[in-house]
C-alpha cells in the first residue's frame, strides 16, 4: 500500500505542475514574438523564421519529454497497482446463487435503507424500481408501507430520545407493547422509567418547559409510576429510593453507578432499537451490513480454496455446505452449532442431534450406525442404553 | 487440523479483495485522459512543424510576401491556442481524477491502521464499504438517482463513480431504444482500447445498422446498405466472414421471414443483446468486474453466516426473536432469509455452545446461567421455576438436566 501511495503522490505532483501546458504557452509566446518581429522588420523575415523553426522544434521536443515523464510516472503507478493487486484477483463468478435473485437483493437494500433511517433515499429507490418495472409492479418484494412507517416511528422515538432527552415517546411505545416485551423477558420499560427518574432528579441542571423537575418531581414520578414495577423490580426500586437518602452527596454513595452513568442514554437507545427490531422479527444490526462484512472477511479464504481446487483439479462435493471453515469474529456467531463428535458432521433437520440418557449428544445417523437396533454403549462413557431412550434435542 | 472457529485478526492486505476497482477505474480514466492529451499534441506537432518549415523555405526562396508569412504564423498561433485550451480542460479533468484517487488510496490506507475486526474503526470502515457496494449495485442496475442521493447522504461521492456509470447507462439505454449513434461515438473515442477487447462491439453495431437499412425493404436503401457493408463490415472480413456472408444473404429475405438465422437477425431482441454487449465491453475496458461487487460479498457472506438452523423447521434455541437474551441472526431476519435459502451453509468442525448447557424436559438446550438470569429478569416466574424462553413453558428448576456436548 505504501508503494502505491508513494507512486501516486509522485504522479499527482507531476500532473499538478502542468509543465506541458506551460511549455505550450512558451511556444505560443515564441510564435507571437517572431510574428511581431517580422511585422516590425520584414527584412529579418528569413532569419527570424529559421531561428523560430529551431526553437519551436526543440520546444515540441520538450513538451514531448514532459509527457513522457508523466507517462513513465503513470506506468510506475500502474505497476505499483498491479503488484499490489497481483495476488488478489477479483473472485471468480462461478458459484453465483445471488445474482439471479436481483429482486430479493433490492428488497434487502430497500429495508437496509429504511433501517438506517435513509427514508428519502429509500423512497427514491422504491420509485425508481417501480418505474423500471412498469405498470405491473408486484409490490410484494419491496418492503410494505407498514415496515416503512414502523421504522419512521422508530427513528422518531430515537431522535426524541437522543437529541431532546425526551423519553416519553419511548415509554409510551414500551407500554403499548407491554405484553410482547414481557414475554421476551425485556426490561425495557423499567429501564426507560428509571432513566426518566434519574433525569428528573437532575432536573435543575436542564430546566425544561413547565414540567416540574428536581428531586421533588422525581419522587412524584416514582410514586405515580413505580407502583406497577414493584412485583418485578422491587430491589431496583428500593435502590432508587434508598439513594434519595444520600441525596446531597450521591457521588460518594454506593448508588453513584445508577445516577452517574455516562453511557446510560446510549445503552437505553441501543436496547430500545434491539427490542423494536426484534418485535418486527428483525435483527438489531442491519443484516445486509453483517452479511457484506462477513463476506469480505470470508473472501480471502474462499479465494485460496478456489486456487487450491483449481491446482488439484478437485471439485467441491458437499453442495450445501462450504468446504472450508471460515473464522469470523465471535459476534458473528448467532446460533449454537452442533457438530456430531462421531461423524464430524453438522446436524440438520434430517439428521438431528439426539441425547442419550447419559447426557451425551450425537447425531441421529451416528446413533443408528452405532446401535444397529439394539442396546449399545455410549461412545463417550461406560453407560449403556437403548436407542429408543435417546431424545431429540434442540440447540 | 481444524481451523480456528473464530478470529478477530484483520489482515488489511488480504482484506482488500473487493476494492480493486476502486483504484483501477480512476487509473483507467487517467490513462485515457493522458492518451487524449498525447493525441492532441501529436496532431498539432504534425501540422505546425512542417508548416513552419514550408514557410521558412518559401521565405528563403522569397516566393511569398510578408503578409503571407504573417498569416501563416497567425494560423499556427491560433492552432496552438486551441491546443492549449484543450490541454487545459483535459488537465482539469486529470487533476480531478488524481485528487479522487488520492482520497481513495487514503481510504484504503485507513484500513491498515485498524488493528482488529472488533475495533470500532473497522465497523465504521466497513459501513463505508457497504455504502460503496450498495451505490455500485444501484448504479449498475440503473437506479441512478437513488445512488446519487445515497452517495450524497453518506458523503462518499469521491469513492463512487457516478458519472462513469451514468454515461454507461445512458448509452445502454439508447441502444435498447434502437439507437446506435451514441454507442458508435463511444467506440470511436475508445478505438485504441477496443482493439484489445474480447468482444466485437463495433462490428455488431455496424451490422445492426446494416440490418436496419435492409429491414425497410426499400430498394434505394438496399444500395445504401451495400455501401455501408463495404465501408464498415468488409474490414472485419478476416475475423467475421460467416457473419458477413449471412448479412449478404439477408438481402434476399424480407423482415417477416420465418427462416433462421435471418429471423433472429431481424429480431428486435438484438438491440437488448447489443445493449448488454456494450455494458460488458464498457466494464471490461475500465477493468470493472462483470457482476456487482455487492453480489460477490453477499454470496460469500451469506454462506459464511448460514447454519443449518437458519432454515430449519424448528425454532432455534440459541438465536430467535422470542427472547431478549438472544439476538436475531441476520440470516433469519426477514431481509436475507429468502435470499440465503439456496446458499450452502458454513462448514464447522467443532461444536459451539454455551459452556454450561442444560436440557429442559421438552428437549431444548440452553446455557444454565443465561436461563436462570433470564428467569430472574422476566420476574413473573415463581421461585424454583424456570421458563423456556422459546416456547414459554414453565418447568421446575430440578427438571434441568446437564447435557454433554463434545
Amino acid at each position: 500500500m505504501d508503494h502505491v501511495q508513494k507512486e501516486h503522490e509522485r504522479l499527482f505532483k507531476k500532473v499538478k505542475s502542468a509543465q506541458s501546458i506551460k511549455n505550450v504557452q512558451a511556444t505560443i509566446d515564441m510564435l507571437q514574438s517572431a510574428r511581431d518581429a517580422i511585422a516590425a522588420d520584414p527584412s529579418q523575415e528569413s532569419i527570424t523564421l529559421a531561428k523560430l523553426q529551431n526553437n519551436v522544434q526543440s520546444s515540441f521536443d520538450t513538451i514531448n519529454d514532459n509527457l513522457k515523464d508523466t507517462h513513465s510516472s503513470l506506468n510506475k503507478y500502474s505497476k505499483a497497482l498491479d503488484k499490489f493487486f497481483k495476488d488478489r484477483p477479483l473472485p471468480s463468478t462461478e458459484h453465483d446463487a445471488v445474482s439471479s435473485q436481483e429482486q430479493l437483493i433490492n428488497r434487502a437494500i430497500a429495508m437496509h435503507l429504511l433501517r438506517e433511517g435513509q427514508f428519502s433515499v429509500a423512497a427514491t429507490f422504491h420509485h425508481e424500481m417501480a418505474e423500471k418495472k412498469g405498470m405491473d409492479t408486484d409490490m410484494d418484494e419491496v418492503p410494505s408501507d407498514e415496515v416503512q412507517s414502523q421504522f419512521a416511528t422508530m427513528y422518531h422515538i430515537l431522535r426524541e430520545l437522543k437529541e431532546k432527552n425526551n423519553l416519553l415517546p419511548a415509554i409510551q411505545w414500551s407500554r403499548d407493547h407491554k405484553e410482547e416485551l414481557e414475554a421476551r423477558g425485556s426490561n425495557l420499560e423499567f429501564e426507560l422509567c428509571r432513566l426518566q427518574f434519574v433525569w428528573l432528579f437532575y432536573g435543575e441542571q436542564h430546566q425544561r418547559g413547565s414540567t416540574p423537575t428536581g428531586r421533588q418531581a422525581a419522587l412524584q414520578y416514582a410514586r405515580r409510576e413505580f407502583q406497577a414495577f414493584l412485583p418485578r423490580y422491587l430491589r431496583e426500586v428500593q435502590q432508587l429510593m434508598g439513594a434519595m437518602a444520600f441525596c446531597p452527596n450521591l457521588q460518594d454513595s454506593p448508588y453513584r453507578a445508577i445516577f452517574n452513568n455516562a453511557s446510560a442514554w446510549e445503552d437505553v437507545a441501543h436496547s430500545f432499537t434491539r427490542e423494536f427490531c426484534s418485535l418486527l422479527g428483525l435483527s438489531a444490526d442491519s443484516p445486509l451490513y453483517i452479511a457484506a462484512t462477513a463476506g469480505a472477511i470470508a473472501l480471502p479464504t474462499l479465494l485460496k480454496l478456489q486456487t487450491i481446487m483449481k491446482a488439484k483439479r478437485t471439485e467441491w462435493t458437499s453442495e450445501n455446505e462450504l468446504p472450508v471453515e471460515i473464522p469470523l469474529p465471535p459476534e458473528y456467531l448467532f446460533h449454537s452449532i452442533f457438530v456430531c463428535p462421531v461423524s464430524k458432521e453438522q446436524t440438520t433437520d434430517q439428521n438431528p442431534p439426539m441425547m442419550m440418557p447419559c447426557g451425551h449428544v450425537i447425531a441421529e445417523e451416528s446413533l443408528k450406525r452405532l446401535c444397529k437396533g439394539s442396546r449399545f454403549k455410549c461412545p463417550y462413557c461406560p453407560s449403556e442404553s437403548h436407542p429408543r431412550e435417546a431424545r431429540k434435542v434442540f440447540l | 487440523m481444524a481451523a480456528e472457529l473464530t478470529s478477530t485478526k484483520l489482515n488489511a492486505e488480504n482484506h482488500l479483495l473487493l476494492d480493486q476497482p476502486l483504484l483501477r477505474l480512476p487509473h483507467e480514466l487517467a490513462r485515457r485522459n493522458f492518451k487524449s492529451i498525447q493525441r492532441f499534441l501529436e496532431r498539432e506537432r504534425e501540422y505546425i512543424l512542417p508548416a513552419l518549415k514550408e514557410t521558412t523555405e518559401a521565405s528563403l526562396s522569397s516566393n511569398q510576401t510578408t503578409d503571407q508569412t504573417l498569416s501563416a504564423l497567425d494560423t499556427m498561433i491560433s492552432r496552438m491556442q486551441g491546443l492549449k485550451r484543450k490541454m487545459e480542460s483535459l488537465h482539469q479533468e486529470e487533476k480531478k481524477i488524481h485528487a479522487q484517487s488520492k482520497k481513495r488510496i487514503q481510504h484504503l490506507d485507513n484500513l491498515h491502521q485498524i488493528p482488529s475486526l472488533t475495533d470500532v474503526k473497522y465497523d465504521q470502515w466497513s459501513r463505508i464499504r457497504l455504502d460503496r457496494l450498495v451505490v455500485d449495485h444501484m448504479l449498475r442496475s440503473g437506479y441512478t438517482e437513488s445512488a446519487r442521493q445515497l452517495a450524497q447522504a453518506r458523503g462518499i461521492e469521491d469513492l463512487v463513480d457516478l458519472s462513469v456509470f451514468v454515461q454507461c447507462q445512458r448509452i445502454a439505454g439508447s441502444l435498447r431504444q434502437g439507437e446506435a449513434k451514441e454507442a458508435l461515438q463511444w467506440c470511436n473515442e475508445n478505438k485504441a482500447a477496443l482493439k484489445k477487447s474480447r468482444y466485437n462491439l463495433e462490428f455488431e453495431l455496424r451490422l445492426q445498422q446494416y440490418i436496419e437499412l435492409v429491414r425497410t425493404g426499400d430498394k434505394h436503401k438496399f444500395v445504401e446498405a451495400m455501401a455501408h457493408a463495404k465501408r464498415f463490415l468488409i474490414p472485419y472480413f478476416e475475423s467475421h466472414s460467416a457473419e458477413i456472408h449471412r448479412a449478404a444473404g439477408l438481402l434476399a429475405f424480407s423482415s417477416d421471414t420465418k427462416a433462421e438465422p435471418y429471423k433472429s437477425m431481424y429480431s428486435p431482441d438484438r438491440w437488448s443483446y447489443l445493449s448488454d454487449l456494450f455494458v460488458r465491453t464498457h466494464h471490461e475496458l475500465l477493468s470493472l468486474p462483470s457482476r456487482p461487487l455487492l453480489h460477490i460479498a453477499l454470496s460469500a457472506g451469506l454462506s459464511a453466516l448460514k447454519t443449518p438452523s437458519c432454515h430449519s423447521a424448528y425454532t432455534s434455541s440459541s438465536s430467535n426473536s422470542l427472547s431478549t437474551a438472544t439476538s436475531v441472526c441476520p440470516i433469519c431476519s426477514t431481509e436475507l432469509h429468502e435470499l440465503a435459502r439456496n446458499m450452502p451453509y458454513a462448514h464447522h468442525t467443532k461444536s459451539y455452545v454455551e459452556s454450561d448447557p442444560i436440557v429442559l424436559p421438552n428437549g431444548r438446550i440452553y446455557g444454565q446461567q443465561r436461563l436462570l438470569k433470564m428467569g430472574k429478569k422476566a420476574g413473573c416466574v415463581g421461585t424454583g421455576k424456570i421458563k423456556d424462553p422459546t416456547t414459554g413453558e414453565l418447568f421446575e428448576e430440578g427438571e434441568m438436566k446437564k447435557v454433554y456436548i463434545m
